[in-house]
């Protein structure tokens, strides 16, 4: 069980100062729009945090674009909204961290082939449950979600290791490249050789024996690469339960 | 369905442990001398093979004694020349029949069935037929005896009866109860099982109940006429069993199915048990799974379980309990099912619930997620429970010798009841024998003559504390079957021990939290009996720990602090200013809730939910509690709450909650695990302190106190002085909205009334009003022979009356009025008004509508005034009182806990805090705020790490007795015999418990050779007898708090400790000692107070010490002295508690008379435990752990007016010292 205060605390309480600002070919007014800041949450999504910033921005684009869906870049990279805001954070200024993170706001030409449609905030619960139900799979054969009934997902914490001590069965991680692949492998908590506890590094050479060197990133920290993996799993994943790693 | 039930085990040693339902620890039977090889039990009733091969029976917890009516009817027949007359015709009834007259029930030959019975009264005749009243001899007549009897008596009656009744009462409630021996030899058949069951027997009558039994000559013994209302039953009875069959073991299901296990390891099962055939019919046989040899077999209503000698866990699947006795099929099942697991032992219990003990561990299993429709459940989980300290303690009882406190008691009971002996037939046969066999039959050998002389106990102890045996085991050991009576162990007193069956009143509390103690031995079980336990599965008990998987190395390791840090700084590494971001969303605050449980003043317990809610930006919470159904019980509003504290207790994780504008009551909360309590005890001080705005260091003013567990709370009154300070002026406006003026409003004052002080009321007055007035009034007073209290002093009397036309002002002293003084009305009906008092050196000033009005001289101290009251037709607008110093209720002071852990706090004015723990070791407040359990809260500045060294001491007692010399064998009316100083509590060794998770052991228990008195070479101390001053043998450990963080750090060197030069008066040793300015007030050991003449700058040591008069007690009726438990002075006062807790004062203390003038007394039946003035702020403790200030001190008033009830709790120790005047 995942009891240490202090740190959770730091994690769930984390907060990302966003810019966003109307990308110029949006602009239908003489006047320009001031930039949007905002504090955000690093464990929200995307539709969820954006309806101030949406009604800031809509008097300023034409009529017939105000129903259509907003969309966001950062650096002319579609955002997906699916991912956690932290993490988009992490892949994409993880090197050169960029505070505020500056994103330009779109309404028109949804990029199909990139983004998924977001029609409404169910479609984030879906999927984010969705993605808890795969973590737990992973984590305990699924035992967890199927007892729980559909009032309780709006109550999600992080599962913990329920009952015995042992850990999980495997690790919810998704490892992720510059470009935005993603890379999840099954990752077990425990070495097989002598069922000791596993590490960043450990695992590390496990999926890439050729690399050197690999440093991984989340939550806007590189960790340690001493770290266990089933304490990282129980203290740094994100509320979808996985553990979201960047490259870098 | 009972949400109280019991699950029994037996551990390695043979000792029976019993775990409620509803507690969380075990509880041992009372040790009798005897261990017990199995176990079997319905609610209510347990039935044991005990070490000696016979059979013991356990009746408990039954609400409703057991009583039984036996009747006899005396019949008579009229004879025409003796009238009526006891000789009957030889075809008539017996002279005393049963009812229907076929059976000989002579009064005389009615016998109670066994010595677990008494009877209860004499015989008495029934009075009444059929609710119409007999004469008074209770005859009622018939024509002939098969006839209708009718109350009376007419010239046909030739037969006459009447009915003698005489109840008898099970008195081995409580307590084992031998069940006979077969044979007269108890040695030549003895029992190697037994098993209960049939109390839901399909159809039959309520209160059956179903004995089955195995001799060591592997005969099946049934227990004819066993029920609730006749718990031993009547005698044993063959059941013959297949050839070839060895039978070793024998369950019987509740519907009564019985299943028995062979020597080979095959079950066999008897069928056509029904309720009209308790026996059965015949056997038959089930093959054990896949060619597996079981080991233990237990049958359920629906289920069997069995463990296979491969410690493989099977389930017997296709019984069903209601048909089992009709249909072989269902008795026998259909098929061996593997569970996971590896055991040794399982038993069925209550709702096909199902208990094992473990293979490896020893443990005891539940097997949780069982329901009707998943009989096999889901999976294995430990019962961890405490255990709790016995009068004998496990490993140091030592085996009975012969001269047993059972024999004492044992004799006492043949030599007072000889009739009973008288009683006994001796024809019984053994076969048939009832429970109580004779003594005649079974002479019990004398004492004298079984002990060998000179054979004394040797006790063999090891001082590493691990082994402790006695090395003799008399082989003629006492058994409770050679006994004779039945009753075994009555002079235990049951309901004088805490024993199994008064849930959580094993509470050892006092007044040192060092004496505390509680089990926490691991044991190893042997057997479980789950029989009469009732789970409930949806409300599981707290049985089973949670599992937490965090490595304590963990918080310390590199990479996680790493981690952390990076955290931290996530956002700093850029230099932008964060203030202007909006928020993305509007929090909502977050809620969290957990299952807890309220404690309440009675210190039962009810299941409650506990929720939380909080939002930080609009600084606001609720803590809400539901019960388990949902519905709410209360919510508490955060802002208002004053103060969260830890009361936990061992094996009880608490904090309590006070919320005096809500709630009079504390609120107290029991949490599952000690890790829960800490997080919302960590969480609770978090978000009350941001409420209220504290963080970091409290001011020097503030009020430290120490509570109960250790926790340092403070009251720091600068915040609030801050907020409502103007010009030296506190104003603080009283709440007067909806009040109802009519009834009258009366309000504290709780600065008094001093000059300088204002009060000031605007409203509007009815058109219908008569009369109204404002009073400022002293404290009620409770009188003399009265109950109710009540204002005896009215210093100043406001009555406006406009039928009188005046306004009529006037004092009331001690219950009387004085001399009116009048003036015109100021104001008219219906109109709004401002009345305004000020209160100067001389008078009041009294301003009517912003306008001068009049003076009032004053005839009483206007610093007596403790509050003002307003009554009459008109409707309050503001209330405004205003005072020279700070106005602040108690339900206005936020008690932040510190953190650390003390016994002792004491401040001073220039802000340094000092305290002591349990070692003597003094700490030094770093002005540091969290730590340890708070770790959330603060910043880390002033953590520091904190240890605390706790000795516990626990005294071996013994009694020297002719035969044997000292042994642990005490009197009944003896302490224990592993006890606390006072001899009242028990405790051992082995339970002794740590008060939390953060204390460790340091060292094993040793024998303290240091004993004020002395000791022999093996630390002993003799006394004639016990209440004499004497210690018995003192063994004390050490444990430690290590690890913790906390804001208090060690002081270490420091200053020279100034040494008072040696005078001829000087006392031998002192126990207290407080300073003032000048002067040094010191308690000496006998009670005595001293003070220190001629302390100077120049010279701070003083220059001897001088006596003081001391107080008396009792004052005023008695003049004995009385001594001083501490002092603590000020200025111009000593405050001291007596050793009966009340306060005394001495008065006048000054430069020129340094040992004060006279003592006062306050007079309120309080009892204190410490006391701490300063100035005019003098704060007590009262017994009960109650924190309370006194108001109205002033300079001349150095007793102040009342006590004003501040915090309710546990606390201990408070400092005042810091407060300036």
């Amino acid at each position: 069980m995942a009891n240490d205060r202090e740190l959770l605390r730091e994690i769930w309480d984390g907060k990302l100062p966003i810019c966003f600002q109307l990308a110029q070919e949006e602009i239908m007014e003489i006047q320009q729009p001031d930039p949007f800041y905002v504090m955000v949450p690093r464990l929200s999504y995307f539709p969820l945090v954006t309806d101030k910033m949406k009604r800031h921005f809509l008097r300023y684009i034409s009529q017939e674009n105000s129903d259509s869906e907003m969309w966001l870049d950062y650096n002319g990279q579609p955002l997906k909204w699916h991912y956690p805001i932290g993490f988009l954070y992490d892949l994409f200024c993880g090197n050169e961290p960029q505070l505020p993170w500056i994103l330009t706001v779109h309404f028109t030409k949804f990029p199909e082939d990139i983004l998924l449609r977001c029609s409404n905030k169910d479609v984030v619960e879906a999927h984010f449950i969705s993605t808890v139900k795969e973590a737990d799979v992973l984590k305990h054969r699924g035992q967890v979600m199927s007892t729980m009934q559909k009032k309780d997902h709006n109550q999600l914490r992080l599962m913990e290791s329920h009952g015995e001590n042992e850990g999980f069965k495997h690790i919810p991680v998704r490892i992720y490249s510059d470009d935005g692949t993603c890379h999840q492998s099954l990752v077990n908590p425990k070495n097989c050789t002598d069922g000791s506890r596993k590490t960043v590094q450990h695992m590390i050479t496990e999926l890439y024996p050729d690399k050197t060197s690999v440093k991984l990133r989340t939550h806007g920290i590189t960790i340690p690469s001493d770290t266990p993996l089933q304490w990282l799993s129980e203290h740094l994943s994100y509320p979808d339960n996985f553990l979201h790693l960047c490259l870098c | 369905m009972s949400s109280n039930s019991l699950l029994f085990s037996i551990n390695n040693e043979g000792k029976v442990y019993a775990l409620s339902t509803s507690s969380s620890c075990w509880r041992e039977f009372m040790y009798l001398g005897l261990e017990f090889k199995t176990l079997s039990a319905v609610p209510h009733f347990l039935w044991a093979v005990g070490g000696d091969r016979q059979i013991y029976l356990h009746v408990h917890g039954l609400e409703i004694p057991i009583r039984v009516k036996e009747e006899s009817f005396e019949n008579e027949r009229w004879l025409p020349l003796d009238g009526f007359s006891s000789r009957l015709l030889p075809t008539d009834r017996y002279h005393f029949s049963s009812q229907d007259g076929t059976k000989d029930r002579s009064i005389d030959s009615i016998r109670l069935p066994s010595m677990a019975w008494q009877w209860e009264g004499d015989w008495q005749l029934e009075l009444t037929l059929d609710g119409q009243p007999l004469d008074h001899d209770g005859w009622s007549y018939a024509v002939d005896f098969p006839a209708q009897f009718g109350p009376s008596k007419q010239w046909k009656s030739c037969v006459r009866r009447k009915k003698w009744i005489r109840y008898r009462k099970f008195s081995a409630m409580n307590s084992w109860c031998a069940i006979a021996p077969l044979h007269k030899d108890p040695t030549q058949e003895p029992f190697i099982d037994v098993s209960i069951g049939g109390n839901q027997m399909p159809y039959a009558a309520p209160g059956t109940l179903s004995v089955w039994a195995i001799t060591a000559h592997g005969r099946v013994m049934y227990r004819a006429g066993v029920s609730t209302t006749s718990p031993e039953g009547l005698k044993w009875i063959n059941i013959s069993i297949p050839p070839g069959c060895d039978i070793k073991q024998i369950s019987v299901g509740p519907t009564g199915l019985v299943w028995g296990l062979l020597w080979t390891g095959r079950v066999i099962i008897r069928k056509g048990i029904t309720k009209d055939c308790p026996t059965g019919e015949s056997w038959l046989e089930v093959k054990s799974p896949n060619e597996t040899k079981i080991l233990s077999v237990s049958v359920g209503f629906n289920v069997a379980w069995a463990v296979s000698s491969d410690t493989r866990v099977w389930f017997r699947k296709g019984i069903d309990g209601n048909s089992a006795g009709t249909s072989e099929s269902s008795a026998t099942g259909s098929g061996w099912l593997e569970i996971t697991g590896n055991m040794i032992q399982i038993s069925v219990g209550i709702n096909d619930q199902v208990f094992a003990i473990g293979e490896t561990d020893k443990c005891v299993y539940w097997r949780s997620g069982i329901t009707p429709a998943e009989l096999t459940g889901k999976r294995w989980r430990m019962v961890q429970a405490n255990m709790q300290l016995s009068r004998t303690s496990s490993s140091t009882s030592v085996v009975s010798s012969v001269s047993n406190a059972k024999h004492h008691s044992l004799t006492t009971l043949n030599e007072t009841t000889p009739e009973r002996k008288t009683n006994i037939n001796l024809h019984n046969s053994w076969e048939e024998s009832h429970s109580a066999p004779i003594e005649h039959t079974m002479p019990v050998k004398h004492p004298r003559e079984a002990r060998p002389k000179g054979n004394v106990n040797i006790e063999n102890i090891d001082l590493t504390g691990k082994s402790y045996e006695t090395t003799l085991k008399n082989p003629r050991a006492w058994s409770p079957v050679r006994s004779v009576g039945s009753v075994v162990g009555m002079e235990a007193q049951p309901d004088s021990d805490s024993s199994v069956f008064d849930v959580d009143s094993g509470m050892f509390f006092d007044d040192e939290v060092s004496q505390t103690a509680w089990g926490t031995c691991e044991t190893t079980w042997a057997f479980v009996q789950a029989g009469a336990c009732c789970v409930d599965t949806l409300q599981v008990p707290h049985w089973f720990s949670d599992s937490h998987n965090v490595h304590n190395t963990d918080l310390s390791a590199k990479w996680r602090l790493e981690i952390l840090d990076n955290l931290k700084n996530r956002n700093n590494n850029q230099t932008i200013d964060l203030t202007n971001y909006g928020v993305a969303v509007e929090e909502k605050g977050w809620t969290r809730s957990c299952e807890a449980r309220l404690v309440n003043s009675n210190s039962s317990m009810e299941d409650c939910i506990l929720s939380l809610y909080w939002n930080d930006i609009e600084n606001t919470g609720t803590l809400s509690v539901f019960q388990p159904d949902g519905t709410i019980q209360f919510i508490l509003n955060l802002p208002e709450v004053t103060n969260v504290f830890s009361i936990s207790e061992p094996g009880s994780p608490r904090i309590c909650i006070n919320v005096p504008r809500q709630k009079k009551s504390t609120i107290r909360v029991q949490f599952i695990s000690e890790m829960e309590q800490e997080e919302w005890f960590s969480v609770l001080v978090d978000i009350t302190s941001q409420i209220n705005v504290l963080s970091g260091r409290p001011s020097a003013n503030s009020i430290w106190a120490v509570t109960n567990s250790g926790d340092v709370l403070n009251w720091d009154p600068m915040p609030a002085s801050l907020n409502t300070c103007q010009n030296g002026i506190f104003t603080k406006e009283f709440q007067v909205f909806g009040k109802d003026i009519i009834q009258g409003f009366t309000t504290n004052l709780n600065n008094n009334f001093p000059p300088g002080s204002r009060i000031k009321v605007t409203g509007s007055l009815f058109d219908e009003i008569t009369r109204f007035h404002i009073n400022l009034e002293g404290p009620q007073v409770k009188q003399r022979n009265r109950v109710e209290t009540e204002v005896t002093d009215i210093p100043l009397h406001f009555n406006v009356r406009f039928e009188e036309n005046a306004v009529v002002c006037n004092t009331k002293t001690l219950g009387s009025w004085g001399v009116e003084e009048r003036h015109d009305l100021p104001v008219a009906r219906g109109q709004e008004f401002s009345i305004e008092i000020i209160c100067d050196v001389q008078v009041f000033k009294i301003r009517v509508n912003e306008k001068h009005y009049c003076l009032y001289e004053h005839r009483l101290s206007p610093e007596s005034i403790t509050s003002v009251s307003v009554k009459g037709p008109l409707k309050l607008y503001t209330m405004e009182y205003s005072s020279t110093s700070l106005i602040i209720g108690a339900e206005e002071m936020f008690w932040r806990t510190i953190g650390g852990y003390l016994r002792r706090v004491e401040c001073s004015q220039n802000g340094i805090v000092w305290g002591i723990t349990h070692d003597h070791r003094v700490w030094l407040y770093s002005g540091g705020w969290g730590g340890g359990v708070l770790k959330g809260v603060g910043s880390k500045d002033g953590i520091h790490s904190m240890t605390d060294t706790q000795t516990y001491c626990v005294y071996e007692n013994q009694r020297w007795n002719p035969l044997s010399g000292y042994t642990s064998t005490g009197l009944p009316t003896d302490r224990y015999m592993w006890s606390d100083v006072t001899g009242k509590h028990k405790r051992t060794r082995e339970h002794t418990k740590l008060l939390g998770r953060h204390w460790h052991w340091i060292s094993e228990w040793m024998i303290d050779y240091n004993t004020p008195g002395g000791v022999d070479s093996d630390g002993w101390q003799y006394a004639t007898d016990f209440p004499a001053p004497y210690h018995g043998k003192k063994i004390f450990t050490d444990c430690d708090r290590g690890d913790e963080v906390s804001v208090w750090a060690i002081t270490v060197g420091g200053d020279a400790i100034y040494r008072t030069g040696v005078t001829a008066n000087t006392p031998a040793s002192l126990i207290a000692i407080s300073t003032c300015n000048n002067a040094v007030w010191a308690v000496g050991r006998r009670g005595e107070l001293y003070y220190r003449g001629d302390v100077t700058k120049e010279n701070p040591g003083g220059f001897n010490w001088n006596m003081i008069e001391q107080p008396k007690l009792g004052y005023p009726y008695s003049h004995k002295s009385v001594h001083i438990k501490m002092v603590s002075l000020t200025e111009n006062a000593a405050w001291v508690i007596l050793s009966n807790g009340s306060i005394a004062v001495r008065t006048c203390v000054s430069k020129s008379q340094q040992d004060g003038k006279e003592w006062k007394y306050l007079t309120d039946e309080i009892t204190f435990k410490h006391v701490s003035s300063m100035g005019q702020e003098v704060w007590a403790i009262c017994a009960d752990g109650a924190l309370l200030r006194r108001q109205g001190v002033t300079a001349d008033n150095v007793l102040g007016t009342t006590w004003q009830s501040i915090v309710n709790g546990a606390l201990v120790h408070v400092s005042a010292r810091g407060r300036s005047s």
